[in-house]
């Protein structure tokens, strides 16, 4: 029982697995193959099959295809196809694109099939091969492709077939692109990625075999072009309803021309018919046909060139697209402010709308719309025009119902208004001049803006009479080239009147009354000139505005310096106060002077005066320097006749004085630096006032050469310092009394005793014989240190010689030792003891006092001991009276003679004294001497 | 260089404007007097600078420069000559029709592979009204009867269809055409200077060739 129960189930399981495995096993291979080409497209057309079993199982079957080249090693493209077969039993096919020309070499295709549910493949079929030109027996080499037209951007590959037995030697193209080059054999092949339009029209191929007779040449064309655009700008319509015609642009170039250029064809939807129209093409492309009775229409217009097809569609209803034909035959009816404009246009069936366009004298354009049902012409009537005006007129029309287009514009009507009498016041002025008995009235006029003419010829008409009592009306007239007059009237009070007078009649005429008055109010004279500066737009004036006056003028002459001068005059309202005056003829360094008047009732007053400049420049010229007065350490410059006048370029603000100064550093009081463009340096003085023409410049140093210059400077500045005025300031008396009394004097002095030496010598220095020469100190030897002493008692003097002269007493400092200079010097009393131990330092002596010899000679400026003297100690002096005494020699001591109160004293140079002991006379300078 | 202001191109371009001006005898309506040999000569000599430089200029322009592909020492049949033969310049008629035509052809080649307004269209055109031009003389100096309407030419060899073959084939009767219109005009010259000679020797009464 378990037996057959396991049994059971084995058995169905056995069967299902066998025939699973079955089905897995099963192939069904390739029982045909067929291979063609398709030279147009360089396409392989692959037609196959399997066997009918597959088809009746209506299997999913996979199929695998190779195609190979011959003489290439490798596969060139290998794909899976997937199929469902069908019980029909049709074969299978398959295209491949071949990317080298199939007539370069032979192609060969295999398939090999499984079953989806199968692992299982079948056997490949045999190769099936399509043969390339290359096993052909050719007359010569052949390029392939030949004459290509070839998209911009693409990818390209040519062979060439040589001859059997035949090598390619050279294969290239002209222009030459970046190409790949496969030579040296018998097929060449050459490679362009991304074919780009050269500058010439079209790309010749050269291929050579490896000879040179013609047979061994072969040569073709290829053209590099781009497919046709979308013509976006494609549009029909009809200027009459019956005839419609379509335009477009033809879009950027394609590089492709003649036979290859683009092709038009137009076709009509609704009719499914083509349009019958010739294509013409210039700067635009158009296509006109008849319409007959169809309204609504759907235009395809189609481009096509061998790279590409572009189409473009219109659909429209008729009656919406009318571009009506332009106008034409315009005339017109005029009147002095009014045209009537009449023009035709072409009978159409449909009510236009028209535009017309006034073109007015100042330029700027009026647009004026109208409708009209006239059959066969139209008008509009342009009013508010100005009389004897030319205007330009011209109509462009469109469809009223359904705007489409306005139409092209009609020929443009230039037409002139008739005439009027003249419209507006002349603006009039005058000039009143004083002279004797009367006056002479200079009146200008001109037209003012709101004034027009009007007509072709004008003329001016000038009337005046006494505005009191009664008198006659005298009239002038004038022709339209004057624009003034003078008259000549006596001190009454006058009324002018001036009017302008066309062909048709007068204008309103313009008013002035010439009030009576003296030359004085006439001129104002007493009004103060007030100064005003000009800026880049014009001279600014401005006044007090009064409400009296109901307009305001400005006069003013162009050309100050001329006669006449030009005179201007500009009118304000009554509430103006200010004003911008320009003038093409203003110029800078020009002093211009205008006037201000206010105007009532035809009546003016003079209400200010005004000068100024455009713009000051520097003064013309330098002041010329008259006079200059110079003293040792100042100079005094004037520039008296230094105009200060209009006729100066700018108003004259004060004056510049430059000073060269001493060693480039400007130290002279009141200036200050200024550094010249050459970086030297000058002092620089300013005097702010300009009818100051003086300045003296103080502080100068005696005999030193300076250069100066005067400047004089304006708003505008001043000219830059060229000329220069050089001065040699005088030496200094004083300093020259000073010099002779220091320099001259003790020369003199020193020349004359240098010339009286002997004298001097005899005089102030006699000769000494020197003691140790003396036989009286020939004595045996008694030294103190390297001093001789003698002993008194050794000597006996046998002459005493005394030398009482006068001056000696007379310089001796000392004058209480005058009384005795003459006595020996042995007397006790003139003997000193060195000072104490306080004193060491003033005496190199040994303190301890010693017994000397002492030789008074004045000439040694022998010193007496005195109680007046500070440095004689009392007690010394005493102990001296108990001693022998003991006699120093005392070194000179020097005075000065100017300064006597500087005179040394032992005291003050103990250094001195200790250095000399002992001086020979002939070393003694004889102002030594007369201490 | 300039010479008074005015380019020497542009000095010889004036100078052959006035020549052909002088050369192409106008039409202004009324019968006009037949062309001197003279103006033909002088014609002659100008055609035959403008072949040369037509030829100059296709050939670089079409890239056939490569290995004097054009300069052919078989030119075709009616431009091989000899260039005045027994019939003198009226035999210079038949020669000009064929030119004619195969200008015509040239320039319908070239419209495939040129812009509208090209160079070398302009300059095949100028080419091309003065070969007329020079018939027209021809046809004034010996009055022949009208052709019949719509008579053409003898066809000549069959015309190329490749486009490379056709540029050739141009290159070819332009090169060809630029020799025999060197030739002619030399054999002009020479036979102007013979006319001259004989003429100072003595008057003879005035032939046609």
């Amino acid at each position: 029982m378990n037996h057959f129960i396991v049994l059971a189930v084995l058995l169905p399981l056995r069967t299902c697995y066998t025939t699973h495995s079955q089905q897995e096993s099963i192939v069904f291979p390739v029982t045909y193959l067929n291979v063609s080409k398709e030279l147009a497209f360089q396409r392989l057309l692959v037609e196959w099959d399997v066997g009918k079993s597959a088809h009746d199982a209506e299997l999913a079957m996979l199929f695998e295809i190779q195609v190979r080249r011959i003489g290439e090693t490798t596969t060139v493209w290998t794909e899976f196809h997937n199929v469902t077969l069908d019980k029909s039993g049709d074969p299978l096919h398959w295209m491949w694109d071949s990317d080298l020309p199939l007539e370069c070499m032979s192609h060969s295709v295999r398939i090999r099939s499984k079953a989806e549910a199968s692992k299982i493949w079948s056997e490949w079929s045999p190769w099936k091969t399509v043969l390339g030109l290359d096993t052909l027996n050719n007359s010569g080499p052949q390029i392939f492709p030949n004459e290509k037209i070839v998209e911009e951007g693409s990818d390209l590959t040519l062979c060439c077939i040589g001859r059997k037995g035949h090598i390619i030697e050279e294969f290239s193209l002209y222009p030459a692109p970046h190409v790949f080059n496969h030579t040296n054999s018998q097929i060449g092949l050459l490679t362009v990625k991304n074919v780009a339009h050269q500058a010439v029209p079209h790309i010749t191929v050269y291929c050579r075999e490896s000879c040179t007779e013609e047979e061994c040449y072969d040569h073709a064309v290829l053209f590099v072009g781009k497919p046709p655009n979308i013509p976006n700008d494609f549009s029909c319509e009809t200027q009459d309803m019956r005839t419609v015609t379509c335009t477009w642009s033809q879009g950027g170039d394609t590089y492709l021309y003649g036979s290859h250029s683009p092709k038009y064809t137009l076709s009509e939807e609704f009719s499914q018919n083509p349009i019958p129209c010739t294509v013409t093409c210039s700067e635009q492309c158009s296509c006109s046909w008849d319409i007959g009775q169809q309204r609504i229409y759907n235009i395809t217009m189609t481009v096509e060139n061998p790279l590409g097809k572009k189409t473009a569609t219109d659909v429209f209803d008729v009656t919406h697209r009318i571009y009506p034909a332009a106008p034409f035959q315009l005339w017109e009816e005029c009147r002095d402010t009014e045209i009537t404009l009449y023009w035709k246009y072409q009978n159409k069936g449909f009510e236009l709308f028209c535009q017309t366009e006034v073109v007015q004298p100042d330029g700027k354009v009026k647009l004026h719309n109208s409708s009209d049902s006239h059959l066969h012409y139209a008008s509009i009537t342009l009013s508010g025009l100005q009389p004897y005006t030319e205007y330009t007129a011209r109509v462009h029309c469109a469809a009223a119902e359904h705007f489409w287009r306005w139409s092209e514009w009609s020929e443009a009507q230039t037409i002139r208004t008739m005439e009027a009498a003249p419209s507006g016041k002349l603006d009039i002025w005058r000039e009143i001049t004083q002279v004797q008995g009367g006056r002479n009235v200079t009146l200008f006029w001109k037209q003012a803006p709101g004034f027009r003419a009007n007509g072709g010829s004008i003329s001016y008409e000038v009337a005046w009479e006494k505005e009191e009592g009664a008198s006659k009306l005298e009239r002038m007239s004038f022709s339209s080239a004057c624009n003034s007059t003078r008259i000549s009237i006596d001190n009454h009070s006058y009324r002018v009147s001036i009017m302008a007078k066309n062909d048709v009649n007068y204008s309103l005429p313009s008013v002035l009354i010439i009030p009576r008055g003296t030359e004085k109010e006439l001129s104002g004279s007493e009004l103060q000139e007030e100064q005003i500066n000009g800026t880049d737009d014009g001279i600014f004036i401005s006044w007090d505005p009064r409400h009296m006056y109901d307009s305001y003028i400005i006069d003013w002459c162009n050309f100050p310096t001329l006669q006449p001068c030009d005179l201007q005059w500009k009118r304000f309202r009554p509430n103006t106060s200010s004003a911008l005056i320009n003038s093409a003829a203003f110029v800078p360094g020009v002093r211009y002077s205008f006037r201000i008047y206010g105007s009532v009732g035809n009546r003016v007053s003079l209400l200010k005066k005004k000068t100024g400049y455009l713009r000051e420049l520097p003064p013309l010229f330098d002041p010329k320097v008259e006079k200059v007065e110079l003293t040792f350490n100042a100079v005094t410059l004037s520039w008296d006749s230094y105009p200060t006048d209009e006729s100066q370029s700018g108003f004259i603000r004060g004056y510049h004085v430059y000073v060269s100064p001493i060693q480039e550093v400007c130290s002279l009081q009141g200036s200050r630096k200024h550094v010249l463009p050459d970086n030297s340096v000058l002092c620089k003085y300013t005097i702010e006032n300009p009818e100051e023409k003086r300045y003296t410049v103080e502080h100068l140093l005696s005999n030193t050469k300076y250069k100066l210059a005067v400047k004089a400077y304006t708003g505008g500045g001043e000219t830059p310092i060229v000329n220069f005025i050089y001065i040699d300031t005088p030496f200094n008396s004083n300093m020259l009394y000073l010099l002779v009394l220091l320099v001259i004097v003790p020369s003199l002095v020193a020349a004359i005793c240098h010339w009286k030496l002997n004298w001097v010598k005899d005089c102030c220095c006699p000769v000494i014989p020197s003691p140790n020469k003396s036989k009286v100190l020939s004595f045996k030897e008694f030294k103190i240190g390297s001093e001789k002493v003698l002993k008194v008692s050794d000597c006996i003097p046998d002459m005493l010689a005394v030398d009482n002269k006068a001056e000696t007493q007379e310089l001796h400092p000392w004058s209480q030792l005058s009384s005795a200079p003459t006595e020996a010097k042995t007397d006790h009393n003139s003997s000193w003891i060195y000072p104490s131990e306080n004193e060491e330092r003033a005496f190199t002596h040994t303190p301890t006092p010693q017994t000397h010899t002492w030789f008074e000679n004045f000439a040694y400026s022998s010193h007496f001991a005195d109680e007046s003297c500070p440095y004689q100690i009392p007690e010394t002096l005493e102990t001296g009276k108990a001693e022998p005494s003991v006699v120093l020699y005392q070194p000179h001591y020097y005075f000065d003679i100017s300064n006597e109160d500087a005179a040394s004293t032992p005291g003050e140079t103990p250094g001195r004294k200790t250095s000399l002991r002992y001086i020979s006379q002939t070393d003694v300078h004889c102002l030594g001497r007369r201490l | 260089m300039r010479c008074g202001g005015w380019p020497l191109g542009m000095l010889a371009a004036v100078t052959k404007g006035l020549l052909i001006l002088w050369a192409v005898p106008s039409q202004g309506g009324r019968p006009l007097p037949p062309p001197t040999l003279q103006q033909i000569q002088a014609l002659v000599r100008h055609m035959a600078e403008d072949a040369q430089e037509l030829f100059t200029f296709y050939e670089e322009n079409q890239h056939l420069a490569i290995h004097h592909l054009c300069r052919t020492n078989r030119p075709p049949e009616w431009l091989r000559g000899p260039v005045l033969g027994p019939g003198g310049l009226r035999e210079l008629r038949g020669t000009m029709t064929r030119m004619a035509q195969a200008l015509q052809d040239i320039t319908r080649h070239q419209r495939d592979l040129n812009p509208p307004g090209a160079e070398i269209l302009r300059r095949l055109a100028s080419t091309h009204l003065k070969v007329r031009g020079l018939l027209s003389n021809l046809d004034g100096l010996f009055p022949a009867p009208s052709p019949l309407p719509g008579h053409r030419p003898p066809p000549g060899p069959t015309a190329p269809t490749k486009i490379f073959r056709q540029k050739l084939a141009g290159c070819q009767i332009l090169w060809s055409y630029a020799r025999f219109m060197a030739k002619l005009s030399a054999r002009l010259e020479a036979r102007s200077r013979r006319e001259k000679r004989r003429s100072r020797r003595g008057p003879r009464p005035p032939t046609r060739s």
